[in-house]
């Protein structure tokens, strides 16, 4: 017992001799098993007064497609009603809880009931259409694609009318010119791609048709 | 010597006592409408040269000719039953002496108003016996209208918001030739080598060389569909709904134009799999003959209990083009908040194997949720799974027009049905 502080330097000595470089710490292994020491779910937990019972604790799976979200319940259809007024009782419990000032007093359950919406990025907010772009900078836009497509991108154009990308290709199109060089381009781009990368395009071409296929 | 009346044996429609459900298809009705049913020819036989080699041999005439006229006098039948090897299908009388129909009768649980001679005739193809009356054209006929008619009401009612391609598919699924192929399979119905008189009456005969009578034709069809098969029109969706001549919204009809005489269409008119088509006619004629015998009611019990009740998994049968710009498309139509796509929770951005975990929310409420590899995938999934969760809307159990038949049914209530496509 009161030995093995004394030796251990000797023990990690002749384990750094033996097996290069390895060492096992015991600070690490202790917090690595003390972390992964979880208790059980409460569900498997057995409590006395109910000896026989069943355990139902499915593992997490993606919801079935066949339970139609609250939303998409037509007017008609019961549900409807019999989820509206759960539904209701929900959102007061929300404001309850949102007025309850100090939250360390509200039950975790509540709160992991009713979570709130994810934040959005600033970059990820849907763009409100500002529809600013008259008919005369449309012609404008025009012109000025079909004088020099090169110099005038759908992108500097985007940029210089305060518009979206899709807005100018709605409204400008390229000359026969200009879009045959735009494939050259690619094509010549395209040929220099070794096989691994050619073969990477293949396969996320087939990754994508069999997950709009819903296969993936 | 006294002769044989065979008209009387074989038609057992018009001795059975028809109940007046089923009056409005009489036997002569379906006759006449079978030449809508397109027939197919192979390249072997470009002429009528079913023969029957008898003392008396008859001249047959050809389908279309017996099917308008009809003919009742009892000289146009071959009268003996000593060599039954020279007809082309099993004597009706050598049914009742059969152990395989007997078997087959038993396993189906066939109402004993079904004769056996009637399973008989459900058995022979119109490529063993042209003869409409020997073979089971006339009965699969009903059958498929039967069939058809309670598919789609119950597709319909119970899915209400498919889209048009996945009803026809389901339809397909469900009532197509390959589905009824394998129900008859699973019934243990076994096909003869080669159909002829000595064969036992117990076995499917067709042959898969002569022409046959394919059930592409549901009730009523548009005169325009034959102009707008000329001109190659209707090709879309709304196409299919509106000029597609069979139920599974196939039009058919332009590569069976009947023309038997003319070798140069014999490729386009082969038939591609003879087999199925012959097993699913027999299905349909047994169909046909619940219906004819026992009536409506027990043929609804019969399609519901052996077609309807086949598992069928819908939501495998999507495949989407645009998921996202059909979602907003849906979201527009329907006065909804636009959708947009949060990051629920992710795993391993950086690693080799991350999963996000995208939800689609419109305003407050969220539509539904999916993982991915990566954020656009996880974005497409959760359209998708979105979608699916519209399309695949089910009131439950509801009732179906053909519930209001019944003498002492309540009103019809109408039934939710969605307004149409989202983006055709």
């Amino acid at each position: 017992m009161e030995a093995r502080p004394v030796l251990r330097p000797l023990t990690t000595l002749l384990n750094s001799c033996s097996r290069a470089g390895q060492t096992r710490l015991a600070s690490s292994t202790r917090r690595t098993k003390k972390a992964l020491k979880l208790p059980p779910h409460p569900s498997f937990l057995v409590s006395g007064a109910e000896a026989d019972h069943i355990t139902y604790n499915p593992p997490s799976a993606a919801p079935s497609v066949y339970h139609t979200p609250f939303k998409f319940l037509p007017p008609s259809d019961p549900r409807r009603q019999a989820q509206l007024s759960s539904l209701l009782r929900g959102s007061t419990g929300l404001a309850a809880t949102a007025a309850v000032s100090n939250p360390t007093t509200v039950p975790a359950t509540e709160t992991t009931e009713k979570r709130e919406v994810p934040a959005l990025e600033e970059k990820h907010q849907v763009p409100v259409p500002k529809y600013n772009v008259t008919r005369e900078q449309v012609a404008e836009m025009r012109a000025l694609r079909a004088s020099d497509p090169m110099k005038w991108s759908v992108v500097r154009l985007a940029e210089r009318f305060e518009c979206s990308k899709l807005f100018v290709m709605i409204c400008c199109k390229a000359s026969a010119e200009h879009q045959a060089r735009e494939r050259e381009r690619k094509e010549a781009i395209k040929a220099r791609w070794g096989p691994s990368r050619s073969l990477a395009r293949e396969d996320r071409k087939k990754r994508r048709t069999l997950l709009l296929r819903g296969e993936l | 010597m006294k002769r044989l009346r065979l008209d009387r044996l074989a038609s057992q429609l018009l001795a059975a006592p028809i109940s007046p459900a089923a009056r409005l298809s009489r036997p002569s009705r379906i006759s006449r409408s079978i030449p809508q049913a397109c027939r197919h020819s192979s390249l072997y036989n470009t002429q009528p040269c079913q023969r029957r080699h008898q003392s008396t041999a008859v001249e047959p005439a050809p389908l279309e000719e017996e099917l308008v006229h009809e003919p009742q006098d009892d000289e146009s039948r071959p009268k003996p039953l000593r060599s039954s090897r020279g007809l082309p299908s099993p004597h009706p009388a050598r049914a009742a002496s059969s152990a395989k129909l007997a078997a087959l009768h038993a396993r189906l649980s066939l109402s004993s108003k079904i004769p056996v001679e009637t399973l008989a005739r459900a058995l022979v193809d119109p490529s063993a016996d042209a003869h409409p009356k020997y073979n089971n054209a006339n009965l699969a006929y009903v059958g498929s209208t039967v069939l058809h008619y309670h598919t789609s009401e119950t597709l319909i009612t119970r899915y209400p918001r498919l889209p048009m391609d996945i009803l026809f598919a389901a339809m397909k699924a469900y009532a197509g030739n390959p589905a009824l192929h394998q129900v008859a399979r699973a019934w243990g119905v076994e096909a003869a080598a080669a159909p002829g008189g000595e064969v036992d009456p117990g076995l499917l005969q067709f042959d898969p060389m002569k022409p046959t009578v394919v059930m592409n034709k549901w009730g009523y069809v548009r005169a325009e569909t034959i102009e707008s098969q000329t001109f190659k029109s209707g090709k879309g969706i709304s196409g299919r709904v509106m000029y597609g001549s069979n139920p599974f919204g196939e039009s058919s009809a332009a590569k069976s134009l009947p023309d038997l005489d003319d070798g140069r269409n014999s490729k386009t008119m082969l038939l591609q799999n003879a087999p199925a088509n012959a097993y699913a006619n027999f299905v349909r004629a047994v169909i046909g003959a619940v219906h004819m015998h026992c009536g409506r009611d027990a043929a609804k019990k019969f399609v519901m209990s052996h077609f309807l009740s086949r598992t069928l998994d819908l939501s495998k049968m999507f495949e989407f083009k645009l998921p996202t710009r059909e979602l907003a498309r849906l979201c527009a139509r329907e006065d909804f908040d636009p959708p947009v796509a949060r990051l629920e929770s992710e795993t391993g951005r950086l690693s080799r194997t991350p999963v996000f975990v995208v939800g689609i929310y419109s305003g407050m409420d969220k539509l539904g949720e999916a993982a991915g590899p990566d954020l656009d995938s996880a974005r497409i999934a959760a359209a998708i799974t979105v979608l699916k969760s519209w399309y695949l809307y089910s009131p439950g159990q509801v009732s179906v027009p053909s519930d209001t038949f019944a003498e002492d049914a309540a009103p019809w209530k109408p039934a939710y049905v969605d307004i149409g496509e989202i983006i055709s």
